[in-house]
């Protein structure tokens, strides 16, 4: 079923019109790059905020509302421009070996925050300018990592080791989503 | 020598060589760049936002105190990777022209940032010139990064 569809979405004039387009793609792609720094950047400094390792003067609460705003903004710039990027190149993103990684890092990402938010930070009245509980390093470090290897493996998108013309192993044939080639 | 022959020498260096010839050398560099960007962009951002009275609350000068460590750490591994991709592939950089654009805006990055905005935030300034400086900092990085990416495509 997604099959077909990155198939419809190759065959679309945007994706078309994206895919041929020097500038556009370039100033999508630049866009996204730099929305890194405000997404990544900012959650960066949350997280070691609610990690106990800097950052110690400032309340989490005051933390998290002044400061997710930039995130989230960030966040929006990266899947506009993240989705316009998948749009250009549909059917060779959707096999990429890196891109499924970087979605699994990113649901990773989103139940830390699903956790964090729910759970984590309900009590966090008790903890806003003293010491941080263990369950708010967790969250801190599954969010640092979870990010990194985010950025570490949509940047391996643009390497063509795993393309489905390179791959000979069942499993990884498997793993991508790519027609085995008996030959 | 001038300055293509300088890049000719230097393509042609062991290091430049070995980090051509590996599979994983360049992205590994690369995605280390990527992910020191990121910290560069929270540390300032941090700073800046609060100078602009946008961001948190608490003094600039005190959350520069915590920020500035990982603002360094950043420039220092941004300079270092950045430095290591560019032995790898010095005469296409010398033919780009975004690499001198870069070039040119990451010396006014570093100058803006180190000369002016950490001096004016210790300082604890919140006036027009700090708020002026610290839009021009974050946009000098803006233009580093874009410049950067660029490069890949010219």
């Amino acid at each position: 079923m997604l099959d077909d569809l990155v198939t419809k979405l190759a065959d679309t004039p945007w994706s078309v019109e994206l895919h041929e387009s020097l500038y556009m793609y370039a100033i999508t792609e630049s866009t996204h790059v730099m929305s890194i720094m405000l997404f990544v950047g900012t959650i960066a400094m949350i997280d070691l905020r609610l990690l106990g390792v800097s950052y110690a003067q400032v309340p989490v609460s005051q933390m998290l509302s002044r400061m997710l705003p930039w995130t989230i903004t960030g966040f929006a710039l990266l899947v506009i421009t993240g989705g316009m990027l998948f749009l250009a190149i549909p059917i060779r993103t959707y096999h990429s070996l890196w891109f499924r990684l970087k979605c699994l890092m990113i649901l990773i990402a989103a139940i830390n925050i699903f956790i964090f938010t729910f759970k984590v930070e309900r009590d966090k009245a008790k903890w806003d300018l003293g010491p941080v509980p263990n369950k708010s390093k967790i969250c801190a470090v599954i969010s640092l990592s979870a990010w990194a290897c985010v950025i570490v493996f949509g940047r391996l998108i643009a390497y063509n080791w795993f393309d489905c013309d390179s791959i000979t192993s069942p499993s990884m044939a498997q793993i991508t989503g790519c027609p085995l080639d008996p030959g | 020598m001038n300055l293509y022959a300088i890049a000719q020498n230097i393509e042609a260096s062991a290091l430049g060589q070995a980090i051509r010839e590996s599979t994983w050398l360049f992205p590994a560099i690369e995605a280390t760049h990527l992910l020191a960007l990121a910290m560069l962009g929270g540390s300032v951002l941090i700073i800046a936002l609060a100078v602009l009275g946008i961001g948190l609350k608490t003094p600039p000068a005190e959350l520069h105190k915590s920020a500035r460590r990982y603002m360094n750490a950043a420039v220092v591994i941004l300079l270092i990777t950045g430095i290591l991709l560019g032995v790898s592939e010095p005469v296409k950089l010398y033919g780009r022209q975004a690499f001198w654009v870069k070039m040119t805006s990451l010396a006014l990055a570093l100058a803006i940032t180190y000369f002016a905005f950490n001096p004016l935030v210790r300082r604890g300034d919140r006036d027009g010139v700090a708020r002026t400086v610290a839009v021009a900092t974050m946009a000098a990085w803006l233009m580093v990064a874009m410049a950067g990416r660029w490069i890949g495509f010219s």
